[in-house]
């Protein structure tokens, strides 16, 4: 095969290692959808921030005498069935959806690193184990675990996110013994090592950047994943208790309702929509800006 | 064939093994749910209308319930009891509804469940593998863009906010042209396949697109080029052949989620699946009926897991069967 | 003696597009083939020896184009041939064989029937036809008990016949060119030269021409009738086997004689070229050996070389050649390397 062979490398210095993170940037503002969706991620933590002062409304303000109105200019968004205004109903819920998804793929996060690492480090019949579960949380559809664990902890905003945290964290775990058993044996370990490189050296140039790129993919992917679950468990009626908004019972009320009131629906399962696609842009665009594959 | 008996043994014996530990954790974690059914006292209370009204049909059933999950015996056993049953089919009566078995309710919402999710990853490949297959012979120009930003947008909605939206749709914006809910005739399944498969339709046409550009890379191709072959069989046994593999690993997952899906969008459309079951029962706290529906819908997606282990082993001759 | 040669190159030139800038991989090539000789063509990794020869079969990747030059064909110039002509030619008139027989075979196809569709696809003979020819070449190139193993996957292969299956396809329907891409540089030593061997004896027995690409200068001078020495995507020296052997006259060719290690060659120091192979990222305007040169003066950062003629059939590009043969006639030593043998 025509082999085009480029000078040697030099080997990795402190200059290159953040020239990089530059070349990945620049990579992932070359996609329009990946710095969309980075605008769209942003104006969603800013929303979530400050959303309850900027609401005109308090979530649990009614206002009978204006139930069921279509979109206005005093009700940007229309009211629903009691009265309430949905444009502060949904400024409300960007905060607990934050809230539920960031804290679930945390609790995944760190039940799937502990695991991993447990796995990857000790090796043997903990490896085996660990990795029987893994495959078992896998090949089975995790989501009905959650409903029964919502069921029984409750509906608060932390049940909720435990339940859906507690099921999500095999790809982690996966992901991370992978790793560590990529360092334990890697070719480029031994390369370094051969070339006289300490632990430490090898642990900081080598590995801890190939970590960290996967782990914020897998995390950027995770956390949309997080809020479709969210949204799920609204629609067996197992979503955060009302009176508090949440985007899945929003749209699942609208959905009951959506013959007769179907401005209830378009602007929260369209947010919702702009949301998760935000998170997936950025997932995309940080797979292909720190992995990048050939195209062509 | 020795080989294959054995593969298979191990199979049903690691179905057996999982299901048991599902249903047992199942189980527990009902029974230390609040309100729970697995009281006689809780089982009272709810059939404290039909205490007035027939009393003797009311201690049959609290006998019925006490005898079958052995309320008053210590968990361990009752968590035996209910793995043994389930394991043998044996489901017992509802408790909402205490008059009916749980098994007539399955027979009449296993088959439309698994044809919805059968129905929708089988419409993914047929659609999604010509998709994929487009995208990766014409990579990097305006089709393949158009077709990778969709695939992305049709993954990121989830199946019930399409399903929403459909409703809105048909229902609302443009009455009349499609039913949107109730099942049986062949306009009433358009749109709940289509809020459920668009998703699946998504993955399908991305990995079988990056499998291509990659099996496009692979030298071998370039060796079938070398010796003439015609472009159009390159592509297809060449290249897409072993393609398939890649995409027939990523069919279990996605099945796993079709299931999932399968729920919500009966639940919107109205559709009386397992899915319907499983909303039913969970805020009624209607345990059997609730763990019941998992286990089978958990059955319904090792199978597919199975036929995908046997369908890689005959794609990939380099792959064994362990 | 000068048939007219089966396939003729002239003037190809060969750019690769990159994000970064355009590579130059082939700067003007000329070199031919006669009927029954075989060629080799030697240079290092990044010389253009293979991206030559891929892009005169249209075998480039992607972000490969040929940006001039021709290529003579049993009456045809194959790099203006449409595919479908092409794929005519490819396997049917000109077979060859790759340098990885791992990676170049389909993993999920067994090769018996890898080796029929060669034929198939140029509907060289009926299916049964096409299976009796298949269990004859596989015993031609000396894989035992062919009806039972035309049912292998390649995986089942050791690396050695996995390559004579790669040879079997590409003489499958007789091509009067077979080109051998490195055919041995991924088999072990021993094998290697049982490869060589079979090819050396496929082509006694078919009258084939054989373009052999290496970067293992010794394995040209073993095999090959005339050799040419590529670098950077140029040709430097062209010339039939003696003259290599005898009268070597360029700095480049010398220094690749050199190098090569032998039995016997034990306490000699290993005289390696000094410097790296070069890519170039834009046509070259003076010589491209010049930087690592030891008979280098200025004239030869200046002015481009031109492959003139410095005997019969004898083909240099270099401004000294002359000098440089006569300082090997005399064995002296060449520019400031100096070669002792010990014992």
């Amino acid at each position: 095969m025509a082999a085009i062979t480029l000078s040697p490398r030099a080997a990795v210095s402190a200059q290159r290692r953040s020239s990089q993170a530059a070349l990945a940037w620049r990579r992932y503002k070359r996609n329009k959808l990946a710095v969309f969706g980075a605008g769209g991620v942003a104006v969603f933590l800013v929303v979530g921030l400050i959303g309850p002062w900027v609401a005109p409304q308090g979530y649990q303000q009614s206002n009978f005498l204006y139930a069921n109105q279509p979109p206005s200019l005093r009700f940007p968004f229309g009211t629903d069935g009691l009265g309430h205004d949905m444009l502060s109903q949904v400024l409300w819920s960007f905060r607990n959806a934050i809230e539920i998804s960031f804290g679930a793929t945390l609790v995944s996060f760190l039940i799937g690193v502990a695991l991993g690492l447990w796995a990857g480090l000790r090796g043997g019949v903990v490896d085996m184990v660990v990795m029987r579960a893994v495959d078992f949380m896998y090949a089975l559809p995790n989501f009905f675990l959650s409903l029964i664990l919502v069921v029984t902890l409750g509906r608060g905003i932390f049940p909720i996110l435990l339940a859906i945290g507690v099921v999500g964290w095999a790809g982690y775990a996966r992901l991370i013994r992978g790793l560590v058993l990529g360092m334990r044996n890697g070719e480029m370990v031994e390369a370094a090592r051969a070339l006289g490189a300490t632990q430490a050296h090898i642990a900081r140039r080598y590995l801890l950047p190939n970590v960290t790129n996967s782990m914020l993919i897998a995390l950027a992917f995770g956390i949309p994943f997080d809020l479709i679950a969210m949204g799920a468990l609204s629609l067996f009626g197992l979503g955060p208790r009302p009176p508090l908004p949440s985007f899945g019972n929003m749209i699942a009320q609208a959905g009951a309702n959506v013959l007769g009131y179907p401005w209830l629906l378009y602007f929260p399962a369209g947010i919702f929509a702009v949301i998760l696609l935000s998170f997936l842009f950025v997932a995309d665009g940080l797979q292909e800006a720190l992995n990048p594959r050939g195209g062509s | 064939m020795r080989g294959f008996a054995k593969f298979l043994v191990k199979r049903l014996v690691a179905l057996v093994v999982t299901m048991s530990l599902v249903i047992a954790v199942g189980y527990v974690l009902m029974y230390y749910s609040p309100g729970t059914f697995f009281s006689s006292a809780n089982i009272a209370a709810a059939l404290g209308q039909l205490r007035i009204e027939d009393p003797s049909l009311y201690n049959q059933y609290l006998h019925e319930f006490q005898s079958r999950y052995g309320l008053n015996q210590p968990l361990i056993t009752q968590v035996a009891r209910y793995v043994w049953h389930s394991l043998s089919f044996n489901f017992g009566n509802s408790f909402e509804n205490p008059s009916v078995p749980i098994m007539s309710q399955l027979q009449k919402a296993l088959p439309i469940s698994a044809l919805l999710a059968v129905g929708s990853i089988v419409l993914a490949v047929v659609v999604g593998v010509p998709l994929g297959v487009v995208a990766a012979l014409k990579r990097n120009t305006w089709v393949d863009s158009t077709l990778t930003t969709l695939s992305m947008v049709g993954q990121a909605v989830p199946a019930y906010v399409l399903g929403v939206i459909l409703v809105l749709l048909f229902g609302v914006w443009f009455p009349g042209v499609l039913p949107v809910n109730g099942w049986g005739s062949v306009g009433q399944a358009v749109l709940p396949v289509v809020a459920l498969s668009a998703g699946n339709v998504a993955v399908v046409t991305r990995y079988t697109r990056g499998s291509m550009v990659e099996a496009l890379r692979q030298d071998y191709v370039r060796t079938a080029e070398a010796k003439g072959v015609r472009h159009r069989r390159v592509v297809m046994r060449h290249v897409l052949r072993n393609s398939l593999v890649a995409l027939v690993t990523v069919i279990g997952p996605t099945f796993a989620f079709t299931i999932i899906s399968t729920t919500w969008v009966e639940q919107i459309f109205s559709i009386p699946g397992l899915g319907s079951l499983l909303f039913q029962a969970f805020p009624d706290k209607d345990v059997p009926l609730a763990i019941t529906s998992v286990y089978i819908l958990c059955l319904l997606v090792m199978g597919m897991n199975l036929v995908v282990d046997l369908l890689y082993r005959v794609l990939d001759p380099r792959v064994k069967l362990e | 003696m000068a048939a007219e040669p089966l396939l003729a190159v002239e003037g190809l030139r060969v750019c690769f597009e990159r994000a970064g800038g355009s590579i130059y991989a082939v700067n003007g090539v000329d070199f031919s083939v006669a009927p029954g000789e075989t060629l080799g063509i030697v240079g290092e990794s990044g010389s253009g020896k293979s991206v030559s020869v891929l892009s005169v079969l249209g075998l480039l990747r992607a972000n490969g184009r040929v940006t001039g030059g021709t290529a003579k064909f049993m009456g045809k110039d194959l790099l203006k041939l449409r595919r479908r002509q092409l794929e005519d030619v490819r396997g049917r008139d000109i077979g060859m064989v790759f340098q990885d027989p791992m990676t170049s075979l389909n993993p999920t196809m067994r090769i018996g029937d890898q080796i029929m569709e060669a034929m198939l696809s140029h509907h060289y003979t009926s299916r049964k036809g096409a299976f009796e020819r298949t269990l004859q070449l596989l015993e031609e190139v000396g894989i035992p008990d062919g009806r039972a193993r035309f049912r292998n996957y390649p995986h089942e292969f050791s690396g050695g016949m996995r390559q004579r299956v790669m040879i079997a396809m590409a003489i499958a329907c007789e091509p009067q060119l077979l080109i051998a891409d490195e055919p041995t540089t991924a088999l072990d030593v021993t094998v290697q030269v049982q490869i060589l061997a079979l090819l050396q004896k496929l082509q006694q027995r078919r009258r084939m021409s054989i373009i052999l690409i290496t970067h293992d200068f010794g394995v040209a001078t073993n095999v090959c009738d005339r050799i040419i020495v590529m670098y950077a995507g140029k040709v430097m020296e062209s010339a039939p086997l003696d003259d290599f052997l005898s009268r070597p006259a360029h700095p480049y060719t010398i220094g690749l004689r050199r190098s090569v290690i032998e039995v016997g060659d034990e306490g000699r120091e290993l005289a390696a070229i000094p410097g790296m192979a070069t890519v170039l990222t834009e046509p070259p305007r003076c010589c491209p050996f010049a930087s690592r040169c030891s008979f280098a003066e200025d004239r030869c950062s200046d002015v481009l070389p031109e492959l003139r003629p410095l005997g019969t059939e004898h083909f240099v590009a270099c401004h000294r050649a002359e000098e440089v043969l006569s300082a090997v006639q005399a064995r002296k030593p060449v520019g400031q390397e100096v070669v002792s043998r010990a014992g």
